[in-house]
């Protein structure tokens, strides 16, 4: 009996020594990560509460930094950009990618090649391809207007850069750049699909879009919950494509253009309106979480059916 | 294969982290347009090494411009006991940085350069600048010689900042599209009616290189909009804007016309107003002083085609009838005193020299504009060489009355965010004159 007591005492201290091995491990980069994240994210939150321009002595206000976003049509303005370029970019950036990664998954020719040049948008400097991008649309001088012109005969040139326009413009851009990475992705998730599965499907006779409707899309579910929940996040905190399409070199955007985190930049950094910006950050942050609450319920409810 | 496509992908990712981890604007910034490695950050000193007391002044651009340190030379050759010792911040987000580096307990400086004046609204709402105006006093500075800049940066009866440059607005000129137009220069005196005639009769459509613009319009509010203001009843503090509903429609009227580029394509473009007007196809271009000295060196260099624009002339800034010619647009970079400053007898002693008489001719044979505008400094600068000959290029330079882009305000940051967002709706074309107009005045109204 003693025995037992001695032995689950020397398992217990040598269980505690094993943790803060592991923990000890763990913390340089926990330390950096509270430190330099976790502490700060947490003032965040309580700035959105306060009105402080940085410098002068802190003052509570309550909820009148949210009180004054009803109010804040530029708020709005940016508010309704950055969400319909997420509802444009996350499907179309998924289907795009998924598409990619099923025909390069083939053993076509050259397919190295062409997985590399799909991808290359991803690793290329967004400021050079933004420069290429803004010489294509080129209201008056891009060759995008000048097949219109020419040989669609429009008169009415669009601008690529402003107005309605704009936003379908960072859509087709953020599309384009990162449907390589995901489709690196998908490419991992197609290679790990069982070629039995394949074969069982092709005995039961089933034709190649069955294949990809009850093998294909279920087993990249894991997959897709991943692509999805990425690509949300990253499309909420658009910025620098906006600014290097729609600033015009000196960075400014129009209520046409705008996004939230360019706003809360403004608001933090160009006006000193720490607390505001806070909060305009917090609905943002609520917004994202409360997506991806969404997205994981969905995903939990397939894993379970 | 799985192994050999995860390894390929995990590189893919390496690759991408270096390769565009670090993208955005970040790299415009390493390399400044002339080549030259910027050097934000670094310090450059004045003085000797075993100096009594130290001065800490922050700047921008050290090794581009050479006035900081010929200032800083004359003040130490003057005052052996002192060091100075610049830290660059650099120009780009240089008010940014520099109200991080004084948020909080405060830094080290003795001295800061104030760029502009919502840089210095921000400065003084957060309280880390010294009140000047008692030294001021003491000292019997007299402050009339600043042309009413230091009015419009008086805070409650204080001033927080000394003069030490200002840019203001001119008309650039290509004579040789003038010669073979045979149109008559532009002249000293000009309506802007006068002007939006003279920049038509220039005009000339046609395909590629046969086109020429009257007038170049950079993408900056304060190109178009502040037309409104010279007349010295309006403000951009106004909270009502109707009075820049004219300037818009001259402009966008110019713009249907050919008359000027679109705001569209210059802003798609990113055209920047020197590659504009050095192209040679643009007759005339509003534009801060502050092009004169990039128009001379880029003409010597040979970066700049002479063939071109090597024949060009400055003329005063269009204004609107009943206002006299020499009323202009500026901006006012200050020298400040921050409250943290353990040496601030010694920092006014030289922002005093800095400002000074003595202070400007020494901006001034660099080719730079000093606060004060003596004859003395407007000589030493036209016959800087490079400069237009002629006469009426070297009177442009005699302003009678400079307005401030932006005058004083403690929400003055606010206040732009708004009218640039709208200005940028108007001249995109993305909404009306009258609905944009509209909208600045009801969202600056209702600033707190």
């Amino acid at each position: 009996m003693e025995n037992t007591i001695e032995m689950t005492k020397s398992k217990k201290a040598r269980n505690r020594k094993r943790a803060l091995v592991a923990y000890s491990f763990i913390a340089p980069n926990f330390i950096g990560f509270a430190v330099f994240t976790m502490i700060p994210i947490i003032c965040a939150f309580a700035l959105g509460f306060l009105k402080w321009d940085g410098n002068n002595a802190i003052q509570f206000a309550g909820l009148k930094n949210f009180a004054r976003l009803s109010g804040d049509t530029l708020f709005w303005a940016s508010l309704k950009n950055t969400i319909i370029y997420c509802i444009g970019t996350v499907p179309l950036t998924m289907l795009a990618s998924l598409g990619l990664a099923i025909i390069l998954n083939q053993k076509i020719r050259g397919r190295g090649v062409f997985r590399t040049i799909s991808f290359f948008p991803y690793v290329a400097s967004l400021v050079a391809i933004t420069a290429v991008w803004a010489m294509v649309f080129h209201p008056s001088k891009g060759p995008v207007n000048a097949i219109l012109y020419y040989v669609f005969h429009i008169k009415d040139l669009p601008n690529w850069f402003g107005g309605d326009l704009i936003l379908l413009t960072l859509i087709l851009f953020s599309v384009w750049k990162y449907m390589g990475y995901y489709m690196v992705i998908y490419l991992a998730g197609l290679q790990g699909i069982s070629a039995e599965l394949y074969e069982a499907a092709s005995l039961d006779g089933a034709t190649t879009w069955q294949k990809f409707l009850y093998v294909t899309w279920p087993q990249l579910r894991p997959t897709t919950f991943f692509v999805v929940v990425m690509l949300t996040i990253n499309c909420f905190k658009v910025y620098d494509i906006a600014i290097m399409l729609a600033g015009g070199g000196d960075g400014r955007l129009g209520t046409s253009s705008t996004v939230l985190v360019y706003y809360i930049y403004q608001k933090a950094f160009i006006e000193w309106d720490l607390g505001y910006s806070s909060a305009i950050a917090m609905v943002l942050f609520l917004m994202v979480l409360i997506i991806t609450l969404i997205q994981f319920r969905v995903e939990a409810k397939y894993e379970n059916a | 294969m799985r192994k050999k496509l995860m390894s390929t992908f995990l590189a893919m990712v390496l690759a991408a982290t270096t390769l565009a981890g670090c993208g955005g604007r970040e790299e415009t910034k390493t390399q400044s347009p002339d080549g030259q490695t910027e050097t934000v950050g670094s310090n450059v000193v004045s003085g000797a090494d075993d100096a009594k007391t130290v001065l800490k002044w922050a700047i921008w651009d050290a090794k581009k411009a050479a006035y900081w340190q010929a200032i800083a030379d004359a003040y130490t050759k003057k005052n052996p006991d002192v060091r100075i010792e610049m830290t660059d911040l650099g120009s780009s987000d240089y008010g940014t940085v520099l109200s991080t580096e004084l948020s909080g307990s405060g830094s080290e400086f003795d001295v800061v350069t104030v760029k502009d004046v919502p840089n210095y609204a921000t400065l003084v709402s957060k309280g880390v600048l010294e009140p000047l105006s008692d030294r001021i006093k003491k000292d019997g500075v007299d402050l009339s010689a600043y042309n009413g800049m230091t009015e419009q940066v008086t805070v409650d009866g204080k001033l927080y900042q000394f003069p030490f440059q200002s840019d203001f607005w001119l008309l650039y000129y290509n004579k040789k599209i003038f010669d073979e137009a045979g149109v008559k220069y532009p002249s000293n005196d000009m309506t802007i009616e006068e002007y939006d005639a003279l920049v038509r009769s220039v005009t000339k459509s046609g395909f590629g290189d046969d086109q020429i613009y009257g007038a170049h319009y950079h993408t900056w509010r304060s190109a178009v909009q502040l037309f409104g203001i010279l007349d010295g009843k309006h403000s951009i503090l106004d909270k009502n804007y109707d009075f820049a509903k004219p300037y818009y429609e001259m402009v966008k009227k110019q713009e249907e016309d050919g008359v000027c580029r679109t705001y569209i394509d210059t802003n798609a473009s990113q055209l920047h107003y020197s590659a504009a007007f050095s192209e040679g196809n643009t007759a005339t271009m509003n534009m801060g002083t502050w092009y004169i000295t990039t128009l001379i060196s880029s003409l010597a260099t040979g970066e700049y085609d002479k063939e071109l624009v090597g024949d060009w002339g400055l003329v005063k800034y269009p204004h609107p009838e009943g206002v006299k010619a020499g009323t202009t647009l500026g901006t006012v970079t200050g020298l400040a005193i921050p409250t943290s400053s353990k040496n601030k007898d010694t920092a006014w002693d030289f922002i005093k020299f800095a400002g000074s008489e003595e202070g400007a001719k020494i901006l001034a044979s660099l080719g730079n504009f000093p606060a004060i505008m003596t004859d003395e400094v407007i000589n030493t600068l036209t016959s800087l060489d490079g400069f237009p000959q002629d006469e009426e290029s070297k009177e442009a330079l005699k302003t009678v009355q400079i307005y401030l882009e932006a005058p004083y305000a403690d929400n003055i940051s606010e206040i732009n965010t708004i009218l640039d967002t709208y200005h940028k709706d108007i001249m995109n074309g993305d909404t009306s004159i009258d609905d944009g107009v509209e909208k600045m005045n009801k969202e600056v109204s209702s600033l707190e």
